[in-house]
């Protein structure tokens, strides 16, 4: 941070003013308490339910700590041309591509028989219903101050908006759900799956989808030097 | 009270980062790839299926897997789970470092744009099979191309929704 | 030299970054812009964004997930 003398000078005197923040370690004590019990009622009850618990629960610390935003980072590049955080985005897609690949490999290894809905992941078709929904899913994220994981955040930290917003979430898919036979027979029953690995094999794919990842965020370091600000102001 | 200083922010790719190993973690313990919205998708369901709807009927549930696990009901399943754990988390970071605060919705407009917006994602979601985890957090390391696809678009969308945003909301 | 305040309490991302973008355009060199702000991303993006543009930047954590930000205009 590069700080100026006129602002340290001003930091002073409102260091002076401020009141000391009050402590919300003990609300913390209690709430880990009541989580904690929690974890241990799934323990003896639903190990998949602890493992969930725990995991959720350092998913939502990590992404505040951090003010991880996906939304952001989609919006941020165009906005302000700041790549910080799609570039952070890119680094856990070249993780999992990683880790996804090994499970992949593990799962081809050990089963003979198998349909493409069988292999482990997010494989589904692509087509026209993918460009409608990511269209819907962008200006929504963008308007709403937040993607799926950021309103779940944001509720933790305190924000009625995003309540409001995990509402909209609920009627939005509530009524995509019951709509969807609309679309499959429109657009989904008709697309394919595009598994890569099928095309080229899995260990080249990993290989290629790692490259390219790395290429695009190369790609993103020198756009964020460029500095490309948004001409709408 | 003693002063407390909140310590600085975690940076970006270290979230990013463990993010992606958590990723990974998900998968190889469940079996299943990280998504989100699907909860979202449930509570719905379940509230309708409440009213004396038999949601289970519906088309959505009869195809592409998507039918709920054995011995599962619409609030009872993992993905509530996972999603009031974020909750959680989140809620947890922010007490231990004593920055909790109430934000009350600023304005009609604010409330408009985040019920819309929300609406908006939540439909799109169940058009490309995921939202931003489950279509490209989790789609593109499946190597499946509607990943990115749904990355692509996503840009446009949000693109648009920058638009918008310069108009009615600043 | 001027000092303007930008009030973005209860305002949701990215609107703090916004406001801010568009407040240093009408300043001058040497001006001060203090952002009081709830968000919690923007002591991050805010700040990326303004030590990006070569301004000088700094914050105080005024209450529990409040803060101030400082902004001298340089360049």
């Amino acid at each position: 941070m590069v700080t100026s003398s006129k602002i340290e000078e001003i930091k002073r005197q409102r260091q002076k003013e401020i009141r000391a923040k009050k402590n919300q370690r003990k609300y913390f004590y209690i709430a880990a308490f009541i989580s904690l019990i929690i974890f241990g009622y799934f323990i003896n009850n639903n190990k998949l339910y602890a493992f969930t618990w725990i995991i959720g629960i350092a998913i939502g610390i990590i992404m505040q700590r951090s003010r991880f935003c996906f939304a952001a980072s989609f919006r941020d590049p165009i906005m302000v041309g700041t790549t910080s955080l799609f570039r952070a985005v890119l680094l856990g897609l070249m993780i999992s591509t990683i880790g996804f690949g090994i499970y992949q490999y593990m799962f081809f290894s050990n089963v003979e028989n198998y349909s493409i809905m069988d292999i482990p992941g997010q494989i589904y078709p692509v087509g026209i219903h993918t460009i409608i929904g990511a269209i819907m899913f962008g200006i929504g994220m963008v308007i709403a101050g937040g993607c799926a994981t950021g309103t779940l955040i944001r509720i933790g930290e305190g924000y009625l908006m995003q309540f409001i917003v995990l509402i909209g979430f609920i009627i939005g898919a509530t009524l995509g759900g019951k709509s969807f036979e609309f679309w499959d027979k429109l657009f989904i029953s008709t697309s394919k799956i595009i598994y890569l690995p099928e095309y080229i094999g899995l260990i080249p794919t990993i290989i290629a989808q790692l490259i390219v990842l790395g290429i695009i965020y190369y790609l993103a370091i020198l756009y964020d030097k460029k500095n490309n600000i948004m001409s709408g102001l | 009270m003693k002063d407390v200083k909140s310590k600085k922010p975690w940076p970006y790719w270290v979230g990013g980062i463990l993010l992606g190993i958590i990723n990974i973690i998900i998968l190889f313990v469940t079996g299943k790839p990280w998504k989100i919205t699907t909860a979202f998708l449930y509570i719905g369901a379940g509230f309708i299926e409440l009213l004396g709807v038999d949601v289970k009927d519906w088309y959505y549930f009869n195809v592409y897997n998507n039918q709920l696990s054995l011995g599962k009901t619409f609030f009872n399943n993992e993905l509530i789970v996972i999603i009031v754990a974020i909750i959680i988390g989140s809620f947890l970071s922010v007490l231990y470092h004593s920055e909790f605060k109430f934000k009350k919705i600023k304005s009609k407009r604010q409330f408009l744009a985040a019920l819309i917006g929300g609406i908006l994602m939540g439909y799109g979601t169940r058009l490309s099979f995921g939202c931003n985890i489950g279509a490209y957090f989790s789609a593109i390391p499946s190597f499946s191309v509607h990943g990115w696809v749904f990355g692509i678009f996503m840009f446009v969308g949000a693109w648009i929704g920058c638009k918008i945003l310069f108009k009615y909301l600043l | 030299m001027a000092i303007y305040e930008l009030d973005c309490m209860y305002e949701a991302c990215p609107i703090p970054l916004l406001k801010v973008l568009k407040k240093l355009n009408d300043m001058k060199v040497g001006d001060i812009l203090i952002i009081k702000t709830d968000h919690s991303c923007s002591i991050v993006n805010v700040v990326e964004w303004v030590e990006k543009q070569g301004h000088y930047i700094d914050y105080l954590e005024t209450g529990e997930g409040e803060w101030e930000i400082y902004i001298e205009k340089a360049k």
